[in-house]
């Protein structure tokens, strides 16, 4: 039996499931990017809790992680488009190290959907709409996160 | 731990999906020694002076303000709790307009994700920690590196502000390329005549007296950091004083001669010589690689000549000076890339076959023909190609244009017609680019003049250039694949402009990175060209990306303004508190955090085995806190604890 099929046996997917979600956001682009969709004030599920940081380059993969044992569903990390790191290069680390986390997330059990890393600029406040819409419809998929380590 | 909570309803903006009182009953109950209190527009001058009101009233041991996006407001209201005598960095605002009213229409949906953002920040906040600004001295003195226009230009307006400016030049003359250009485009000014009086300035002008100029100079050491660097500056013998008074006579009495440099090597020069006619300062100077006595053999044969007692010194030992600046500025230009990598073109082969600049000494007055443009033969061109985009826009070579090679092009077009009337003139192009409000005069008059033709190619492969009896043979295929040749007498090749040598030393020692070409990348390509990417340390000109003069010397006053605004007098450095700090105990000296800190803020100190941040030129993204397997960095204002706290916070 897989990692991923073991992880969710015995846990049917309700209909009327609300998946938590943590979202990392970046400063400069990211944050305003929500900001922007906040301002033309178009609708979106209400399942992803914001964490604002300076820069994607500041999230720890030990957030992550801790977000997931302490009961997340989802979790999101919102960089600068390459190139337009208000840093540098912080999102190519962030990046970095999301691609690496990948691969143990999934000897965890957990689905590589559940982690999600993409570009919001902050001009564009339609696309963070669509990309938390999204990330909340492919989580519902998913249902609930359960991992053995919790029971412990 | 006393919260003080204060929920703006932003009129009915936030109010009319969150319900205030309900997350505010639900979250003093959850924090029982805070409070909260409900206001109607935090923002307005009658909210700010309440919210400073009940600071002052109600003493809290930490503050959150749950109203719109902290990017816009989150500076007035860490200023009043500063005015109301609490650490501004114990404030933690929660946007629950832009990302929960605004965008939730459901109320109990937009109550509860409002109330879980407010809890959130109360759990992180107590973690805050009271931060403070740091002041620190600098020094608003100036190294300028590169005394051509771009040097000369920032180091003149710093000097003018009353600035102490170390202008540095490798060579014995100011005035960089540009000098030795008979005429500019695309008015046809003279280079002298434009840069000599500006080239007085530096040396006798009103504000001389702040320019140090170091000639024969190279910078071999830069330690420090922005506002407190130190360079160490290397200085040649010249073996010629200022008693020296330019007779000339000591070159006259000079047995030793060799190519000479400032003719691109297509003549030669006295070992004691002055560099070119009308260069500045105007001194002659001894070149060691042909001095007799440098080269071991007993003569003074300059010094018997010389009329001025002590003008000709020549145990002249050279010197290293020490100078601490405050900022650097880097005007070090650029070079040709190297014509003899293009296969085809004959460069260095085949007589005749000259680059741009050499074709610029053979048409000026003070050059090696006496600016009578001659082929090697002793005989006047007939028939002149000019090859434009060599090396450029191309992938083989340098895929950029430089932006300035047509318009010299045109210029050369413009000389030929006037110094050589009839010369016949093929341009051949790959693309052709003169841009700006007046530069499209010179290719007009290119192609205006009766003798000139034009030819695209496609791959400057398709150009093969061979010797012929008479001159050149030009076998060429055009961009309509037709193909064709004709015969020239003389090749002036266009090549793309590329970072100079001394880039990469000056790099290195500066910690500068460089794009593949060899230019200095700046800071942002587009807000912030003449800043490098390391604090302090700003670029001008040619080093930083092919430009004309124009733009180099806008480009150096930009440089300039940066240390005047950055290091002005009475000013001091801030350093923001946002900023990572090491742990030296924890820390185990592998330098991953070296490696990923994208301002180098962070240097490995060898007697402790520890890395350190620097915090002047820490800019607080996190990434080393991130990327430390020890944990042994913490970020300001976004430690591991506060963050991790907001984790918990959101998933309870």
């Amino acid at each position: 039996m897989t990692a991923q099929a073991m992880t969710n046996v015995g846990t049917p997917v309700s209909e009327s499931f609300e998946p938590k979600i943590v979202g990392f956001l970046c400063n400069w682009c990211s944050y305003a990017g929500a900001d922007k969709a906040g301002s033309s004030q178009t609708p979106y599920p209400p399942n992803v809790a914001v964490i604002r940081v300076m820069c994607s380059g500041r999230v720890d993969p030990q957030f992550i992680l801790d977000a997931f044992h302490k009961g997340a569903d989802g979790v999101m990390i919102l960089a600068c488009h390459p190139g337009d790191c208000h840093y540098k290069e912080g999102n190519q680390r962030a990046v970095q190290r999301y691609r690496i986390l990948l691969g143990l997330l999934e000897q965890f059990g957990i689905e590589k959907e559940r982690c999600k890393f993409d570009y919001v600029s902050a001009g564009e406040g339609e696309k963070f709409v669509r990309v938390i819409t999204e990330m909340v419809d492919t989580v519902k998929g998913l249902g609930p996160l359960t991992l053995p380590v919790r029971a412990y | 731990m006393k919260i003080g909570l204060y929920v703006c309803t932003c009129g009915t903006n936030i109010t009319a999906t969150v319900d205030a009182g309900k997350v505010i009953d639900e979250l003093t109950a959850q924090f029982p020694e805070s409070y909260a209190a409900q206001v109607e527009f935090i923002c307005a001058a009658e909210g700010k002076e309440f919210l400073k009101d009940h600071l002052i009233a109600n003493r809290p041991d930490r503050v959150v303000v749950a109203a719109c996006s902290p990017r816009e407001y989150e500076s007035t209201f860490m200023q009043i709790l500063a005015e109301a005598g609490i650490n501004p960095y114990y404030l933690q605002m929660v946007n629950i307009r832009e990302q929960v009213a605004w965008v939730t229409p459901d109320p109990a949906q937009a109550t509860r994700k409002a109330t879980t953002a407010i809890r959130a920040a109360m759990m992180r906040v107590r973690y805050q920690e009271p931060l403070e600004k740091i002041e620190q001295e600098a020094n608003g003195d100036v190294l300028v590196i590169g005394a051509g226009p771009a040097g000369l230009q920032s180091a003149l307006f710093l000097a003018e502000a009353g600035r102490k400016v170390v202008l540095v030049e490798k060579t014995p003359v100011i005035g960089g390329m540009p000098v030795l250009y008979e005429e500019l485009f695309p008015t046809m000014e003279c280079g002298p005549c434009l840069l000599e009086p500006f080239e007085a300035q530096v040396l006798h002008g009103d504000s001389a007296h702040n320019i140090e100029l170091l000639l024969l100079s190279e910078v071999t050491g830069v330690t420090g950091y922005y506002g407190n660097f130190t360079a160490t500056i290397k200085q040649a013998p010249r073996f010629v004083g200022t008693t020296c008074i330019g007779c000339g006579m000591c070159v006259e009495a000079c047995p030793a001669s060799a190519a000479n440099e400032f003719n691109c090597g297509m003549d030669e020069k006295k070992a004691i010589a002055m560099p070119f006619l009308g260069a500045l300062p105007n001194l002659p100077y001894i070149d060691p690689g042909s001095c007799l006595r440098s080269l071991g053999q007993d003569c003074q044969l300059c010094l018997d000549a010389c009329p001025m007692p002590g003008a000709v010194d020549l145990e002249d030992p050279g010197r290293i000076v020490e100078r601490k600046v405050g900022a650097i500025i880097l005007a070090i230009g650029s070079k040709l890339y190297d014509c003899s990598k293009v296969n085809g073109l004959g460069y260095g082969e085949i007589p005749g076959v000259y680059t741009s600049l050499e074709f610029e000494r053979l048409a000026s007055s003070n050059g090696p023909t006496a600016g009578e443009i001659k082929i090697p033969g002793g005989s006047s061109p007939a028939s002149v190609a000019i090859v434009h985009c060599v090396g450029s826009l191309d992938p083989q070579h340098q895929q950029y244009c430089s932006g300035i090679c047509c318009e010299y092009a045109f210029k050369f077009n413009r000389v030929l017609e006037h110094k050589l009337p009839g010369t016949k003139i093929h341009h051949f192009y790959k693309e052709m680019v003169t841009a700006g409000k007046s530069d499209f005069v010179m290719y007009e008059h290119a192609r205006k003049n009766p003798d000139a033709g034009f030819i695209r190619y496609r791959e400057i492969e398709e150009i093969q250039i061979s010797a012929s009896a008479s001159g050149q043979k030009i076998a060429y295929r055009r961009e309509d694949n037709t193909v064709d040749s004709i015969a020239t007498d003389m090749v002036i090749l266009c090549p793309a402009m590329v970072g100079s040598g001394d880039a990469a030393k000056l790099g290195d020692m500066m910690d500068l990175t460089r794009g593949e070409a060899g230019f200095f990348d700046e800071l942002n390509g587009r807000l912030h060209t003449a800043q490098s990417k390391v604090k302090g340390i700003y670029l001008a000109g040619t080093c930083q990306a092919p430009m004309d003069i124009a733009q180099a010397t806008s480009q150096a006053m930009a440089a300039a303004g940066y240390v005047l605004s950055g290091l002005a007098a009475g000013k001091k450095l801030v350093i923001e508190p946002i900023s990572a700090f090491v742990d030296e105990e924890r820390c185990s000296g592998c330098r991953i955090c070296g490696g990923v800190c994208p301002y180098k803020a962070i240097t490995f100190k060898d007697d402790t085995h520890t890395s350190s941040v620097n915090a002047l030129l820490c800019h607080g993204c996190g990434t080393c806190v991130a990327a430390c397997p020890a944990g042994a960095i913490q970020g300001n204002h976004f430690t591991n604890k506060q963050i991790l706290a907001e984790i918990e916070a959101i998933l309870q």
